[in-house]
């Protein structure tokens, strides 16, 4: 096991965004965050990243708690809907991620043709299409070097045939041992691609587990989407 | 049924050695350890700062405020120098009246006000857009994730910001050039007195946007706040002037009153070092207000403490009272024969004066005798005493205007408010000699009647032109 989160919530005045959310997460595994919108995945992500304090709740690798400066040299996390540094070029955004985001200057050309980024490397990060600047996130995400990597909404703004591809390659990433966490909402993209899910509905983990785990806990026969419409 | 993407080599979860994982997956390195060979040259730090200068290049305010700065400085440096030739007999008129110029006041005072001005309208909103665009871009959630302390992130961007101030100065540079070209002549002492006093403006400037940039969501927002505190500034210099006291204390450090001091030829190391605690204070609390991760009721206590800190650390620079006069013509001091005699006085003073904050003979006593007095005599205790603001109804009150010397116990009234007047009483009061001015130590100034030919083209045309196409280049090439 890579790591445990325990108890994690997290409120928002009277709105319970997280209510103590608990799930494990094994090395090298592509675990899918599975929810509908305003399920609490991107608030999850944003705690566990140490990207926004959470109430109660901890995280744990090999029995001991882990502090935020200890989380971000286990695990990174790409946001959603972002475009940072948005007057640079794709080309130097891949470079300051190897620079100073200690990312990994041996997979750069390889996410290039991976994520096809070739055409827009010269291209400014805010004159991009969503779909492309998703691609551009993904990149940055598989260059780190933190051994977990906590996407939100990978497939995002991605047409099918480069959902496909990226799914492909975030698959590649994973067999060399890196743990992919992805938040994802659409469930047949999460079905096509992950070990193992996390169900989150209202702030809550409904259920965790492969596909036949979580359609035992449902007494349902059929795919992941009926064992989440049974959960939730 | 949904089909799966094929594996790739793929491997069983949790069942990797830790070498294996190590080797295959990577350790998570400390960020920024040696990916390429040319990170492997670069710090973290140096990403960062070359980052910062990128986003400085690209940024348009950035290029407008340089386009703006050259005009600016020609309307302030024509203008100082048509006054200065009129007052220096040019065409034969005023013949003589030159004799006291210098040109630190005539000309670099005026000239490199240009600087004061864009610092406080044009140099915030440069500010802010560099710090609130890591966050409304998204680039903060990753940054953030290198571990780097958020306050070492913003001294970045404040050295990054300060290094471009000096760029945004070459315009006000260029006229040294041209005023040498004219034949006038240059005192590196003083010029240098008021280049500090204008980069420690803008770092005020730039701590103050910092702050402000991280307690908001939006830079428009960010812009009032710190544009707001500005005017707060002037409204306690008026305060000051009219309530007296503590708050003209206050005044007395607020950054105008700061670029004066500077622009005299004075250099306080007092003024000096609160400028400084106050710009690693407003980076300080943008670092707090940026740590994302960290809960609003956390920040809240950190921010506190660290206005206990600033505080206290403001109130301890007050003591420090080395002051250097770098002007040439010691504006800022009595003639040096005086200041020795001085010196050898060693009773305790004590000065009150009766005099309102806003009745001008106090204004002329504290800026031409006792603010040089303090220079000689640190120790020595003034008191204000009034009961009006203006004075204008307290002129028939007994002892109005009087100012009463105490040295060691013996004492004297009068009621000069010159330099010359005080200088007398104090020296009454020690039954010391007044020293005798020497005609060598009489400063005769610089005048200099000559016209500033060359100068409307250099400043209005050549220097936003030049940053104009240089705007156009750099963002180009750095895009």
């Amino acid at each position: 096991m890579l790591f445990e989160v325990d108890g994690i919530s997290k409120r928002f005045g009277r709105i319970a965004a997280l209510s103590d959310v608990s799930f494990h997460v094994e090395a090298g595994e592509l675990l899918g965050l599975i929810g509908p919108n305003g399920a609490g995945k991107s608030t999850l992500f944003e705690c566990l990243a140490g990207a926004m304090p959470s109430d109660s709740g901890l995280m744990r690798a090999q029995g001991a708690a882990v502090d935020a400066s200890s989380r971000r040299r286990m695990l990174f996390y790409v946001p959603d809907g972002i475009a940072p540094w948005p007057k640079q070029p794709v080309r130097w955004v891949l470079d300051y991620t190897i620079g100073f985001l200690g990312g990994r200057a041996e997979l750069r050309e390889e996410a290039i043709a991976q994520l096809d980024l070739a055409a827009l490397l010269p291209q400014a990060v805010g004159t991009l299409s969503k779909g492309q600047r998703k691609r551009v996130l993904l990149a940055i995400g598989l260059l780190t070097a933190q051994p977990a990597l906590l996407i939100d909404e990978p497939f995002e703004g991605l047409d099918l045939r480069q959902s496909r591809d990226i799914a492909v390659a975030l698959r590649s990433h994973a067999a060399r041992g890196r743990t992919l966490f992805l938040s994802i909402h659409q469930i047949g993209d999460a079905a096509r691609l992950c070990d193992r899910f996390v169900l989150l509905s209202g702030g809550r983990v409904r259920g965790e587990g492969t596909v036949p785990e979580l359609a035992a806990k449902a007494r349902v026969q059929g795919d992941l989407e009926e064992v989440f419409l049974a959960l939730t | 049924m949904v089909g799966r993407i094929p594996r790739v080599r793929s491997r069983p979860p949790g069942r990797l050695g830790r070498a294996q994982q190590e080797r295959d997956v990577g350790v998570p390195r400390r960020p920024g350890a040696c990916p390429t060979v040319t990170a492997r040259v670069k710090s973290p730090f140096v990403w960062l700062l070359e980052k910062e200068w990128r986003e400085l290049m690209v940024s348009r305010s950035w290029w407008v405020l340089l386009i703006v700065m050259g005009p600016l400085v020609g309307v302030s440096f024509i203008g100082a120098m048509r006054q200065y030739a009129e007052v220096s007999g040019l065409n034969g008129t005023s013949a003589g009246v030159g004799e006291a110029l210098a040109p630190l006041v005539g000309v670099w005072a005026p000239t490199f006000s240009a600087c004061e001005l864009v610092a406080v309208f044009l140099l915030p909103f440069v500010a802010i857009r560099m710090v609130a665009g890591d966050r409304q871009s998204g680039a903060l959630k990753l940054e953030l994730q290198q571990g780097m302390p958020p306050f070492a992130r913003m001294v970045a961007k404040a050295l990054v910001l300060l290094a471009g101030w000096l760029l945004a100065m070459l315009p006000p540079l260029s006229a040294l050039l041209l005023w040498r070209i004219y034949g006038g002549t240059l005192y590196a002492p003083e010029l240098a007195t008021l280049i500090v006093g204008h980069i420690l403006n803008a770092g005020l400037t730039i701590g103050l946007a910092a702050a402000m940039s991280s307690f908001t969501e939006h830079p428009s927002t960010a812009a009032i706040l710190t544009l707001s505190v500005t005017v707060g500034t002037w409204i306690l210099d008026i305060f000051g002037a009219v309530q007296g006291g503590l708050w003209e204390r206050a005044a007395g450090f607020i950054p105008a009153a700061l670029v004066s001091q500077f622009e005299h030829g004075l250099w306080r190391l007092d003024t000096t070092l609160i400028a400084v605690v106050l710009i690693a204070a407003g980076l300080a609390l943008a670092a707090i207000w940026m740590s994302l991760g960290t809960a609003v009721k956390r920040r809240v206590y950190e921010s506190a403490a660290l206005g206990f800190v600033a505080a206290g650390a403001i109130f301890a620079c007050t003591f420090a009272t080395p002051s250097w006069d770098n002007s040439e013509s010691r504006s800022n001091s009595f003639p040096e024969a005086d200041e020795r005699a001085l010196r050898r006085i060693h009773a305790p003073l004590r000065i009150d004066v009766h005099l309102a904050p806003g009745d001008g003979r106090r204004v002329d006593l504290e800026r031409h005798a006792l603010s040089k007095l303090r220079r000689v005599m640190p120790k020595v205790q003034v008191r204000y005493l009034s009961s009006t603001s203006i004075g204008l109804f307290e002129q028939t009150s007994a002892g109005y205007g009087e100012i009463w010397y105490d040295l060691g116990g013996r004492r004297t009234m009068s009621r000069v408010t010159t330099a010359e007047g005080v200088l007398e009483s104090i020296y009454s009061l020690a039954n010391v000699t007044p020293p005798v001015e020497t005609d060598d130590e009489v400063f005769r100034g610089h005048p200099l009647a000559a016209q500033s030919n060359g100068a409307g083209i250099l400043f209005y045309g050549a220097w936003p032109a030049g940053f104009l196409a240089g705007g156009i280049l750099v963002r180009r090439r750095f895009q």
